[in-house]
């Protein structure tokens, strides 16, 4: 009896490890292999291999434009994930505030840009809001009397735009989860707190942001990961295809992205791309650690 | 009394605040809904001049490809869905039922994989495709979408097969049910939930998927809706705004029902894998 379910446990996931060998697993070995070899656009078929010359290119060497896109990826993740927690709290209290009545209108209204489908977000903002002719941004400058400006040609136009619009997205889905972290915080400590003689401002500091540290670490995780592999803003904003607006810009992931299937160095592309695997596995092993060390604190 | 007074005051900053973020929230969206109800090539709203017209919805349908894009993207969609069900359903029912040798660490190695971002193995799997005869064609994207959603599936229905007890299925084996007859009648109906959230996901990462349905369909007609709206707007030969605009809020609203009727069970679902994990 015993014998039969573990051949039959097998039997059920044959299927799916299958599918997820042939679509997942054999993909990234097989991009492992490119890695070490000249594969390119002249070597299609009879590439040779270089050993860790990739490597070396991408890692090694400043005008390879690697490192450079790790800055600005590190900054990109940074620097959204600080605005992203720190505005969805903001309004996430502001929301819970006592006598606000309208609460759920303002939640439904708010969750929209998190419903819309990414792309098509992306592709409206483009031709909505940053549209040199049409966008309302440019609309808005021309009616105060500015010059009109092309937000995506250079790179720090470009950075912050990208970055408005990735909170614009990001945004709805932080603040309804720290919306349900505040409802979990038990009410008795604030009124504890208040018969100590506590302001709002201690109540947020010594309450609040304690409480949601521990609820809210797993889904800040998440988002960092997120934010860290976005690729559709900044490539459908700046870089498609016969639409290059002009910006530099590129972080790992679109650099990979390019090398593969515009300047076709498949060789390099591959090693970038087993580089940025190394770094996601070491962030992911790092904050597991990180949590079960918290968990064993308690 | 003077307290309560303030109190008013500051409710109505807040009341007005978050009207103002509101108002942020939807601009974009707003924005582009007028944009499709436009007349005109593109020069739109100017004042009080332009009319609202349905135009361009009935262009879009009627004189663009569209219900050929909806149908690639129903046909995706399904075959994604079938897929990718049939294969994560039993996978997850057997890592959360039955004990074997190697469990966790399966377990493990698929979050793993699932780490490793898509586009990156995007080249390989191209090559690899080209070889197999499998671009262009609708089932070598049903592949890769169910390959690529089989983990998320696998995981997302293990940890609610956990939490139905056990003790039914027992009793069900004492009443002589095999294991089939015991997934089928017993196991599927209770974790009905789990399964329509997880079934629904899938579609809906397939509706929103363009960067694998541009990149391996290379032909026009073979496009998905996401694949076609891309298209519209890249195109600059047949660019129209107003015809894009409306195209983008047909592609959307589905979703938005969608979204919004399971809303309340995504973000319970979310938080609590989450405080889990």
């Amino acid at each position: 009896m015993k014998k039969t379910t573990k051949s039959n446990a097998w039997l059920y996931c044959l299927p799916a490890f299958i599918l997820i060998g042939v679509i997942v697993l054999f993909p990234i070995l097989y991009t492992g292999y490119i890695s070490f070899t000249n594969m390119n656009l002249y070597h299609w078929q009879d590439f040779t291999f270089v050993g860790a010359d990739n490597y070396i290119r991408a890692l090694g060497k400043v005008d390879s434009g690697f490192l450079s896109a790790l800055a600005t990826t590190l900054l990109w993740t940074g620097v959204n994930m600080v605005l992203d927690v720190a505005i969805a709290y903001l309004l996430a209290v502001g929301l819970n505030t006592e006598g606000l009545r309208a609460k759920r209108i303002y939640k439904t209204l708010l969750v929209f840009p998190w419903a819309m489908p990414a792309y098509v977000s992306i592709l409206v903002w483009r031709v909505g809001m940053f549209n040199t002719e049409f966008g309302l941004l440019n609309r808005l400058l021309t009616t105060l009397g500015f010059d009109k400006m092309d937000f995506l040609s250079k790179n720090t136009p470009a950075f912050l735009s990208c970055m408005a619009l990735n909170l614009w997205m990001s945004l709805p889905y932080m603040i309804v989860m720290i919306d349900g972290g505040l409802q979990s915080i038990d009410r008795s400590m604030y009124e504890s707190a208040i018969l100590d003689g506590a302001g709002p401002w201690q109540k947020n500091w010594y309450i609040t942001i304690p409480s949601l540290k521990k609820i809210m670490a797993p889904i800040v995780i998440m988002t960092t990961f997120t934010m860290f592999k976005q690729f559709d803003i900044l490539y459908l904003l700046t870089m498609q295809k016969g639409a290059v607006s002009g910006s530099t810009l590129q972080t790992i992931i679109t650099y990979a992205h390019q090398n593969a299937f515009v300047s076709n160095n498949y060789g390099l592309s591959s090693a970038v791309s087993m580089v940025i695997f190394v770094i996601i596995i070491a962030f992911s092993l790092w904050t597991n650690r990180a949590a079960k060390a918290e968990r064993s604190e308690q | 009394m003077k307290s309560t007074g303030r109190k008013k005051i500051q409710l109505l900053f807040l009341n007005l605040f978050f009207i103002c973020v509101c108002l942020l929230a939807l601009v974009p969206i707003l924005y582009v809904f007028l944009l499709s109800l436009s007349s005109g090539g593109g020069a739109l709203i100017t004042g009080a001049s332009g009319t609202l017209t349905l135009e361009n919805y009935r262009k879009i349908i009627l004189e663009e490809p569209f219900l050929r894009w909806l149908m690639n993207s129903v046909v995706l969609s399904v075959g994604t869905m079938l897929l990718a069900m049939g294969t994560s359903v039993s996978a997850s029912y057997a890592f959360s039922r039955f004990r074997f040798r190697g469990k966790n660490t399966a377990m493990q190695l698929l979050l793993l994989l699932n780490a490793f971002p898509q586009i990156l193995s995007m080249f390989a799997i191209f090559r690899l495709f080209r070889l197999m005869n499998l671009l262009d064609s609708h089932a070598g994207l049903i592949f890769i979408y169910a390959g690529s959603m089989c983990i998320f599936g696998i995981w997302n229905m293990k940890g609610y097969f956990d939490s139905i007890p056990i003790e039914i299925e027992e009793a069900a084996k004492i009443d002589g049910s095999g294991n089939l007859q015991l997934i089928l009648r017993i196991i599927m109906p209770l974790a009905r939930p789990a399964i329509i959230v997880t079934a629904v996901m899938v579609l809906i990462f397939v509706w929103n998927e363009y960067l694998f349905a541009t990149t391996f369909m290379l032909r026009e007609e073979s496009y998905t809706l996401a694949g076609g709206l891309y298209q519209l707007q890249a195109n600059d030969y047949s660019r129209s705004w107003p015809l894009f605009s409306a195209a983008a809020i047909l592609v959307s609203v589905p979703i938005l029902v969608i979204f919004f009727s399971i809303q309340k069970y995504m973000v319970s679902g979310l938080t609590a894998g989450g405080v889990k994990g």
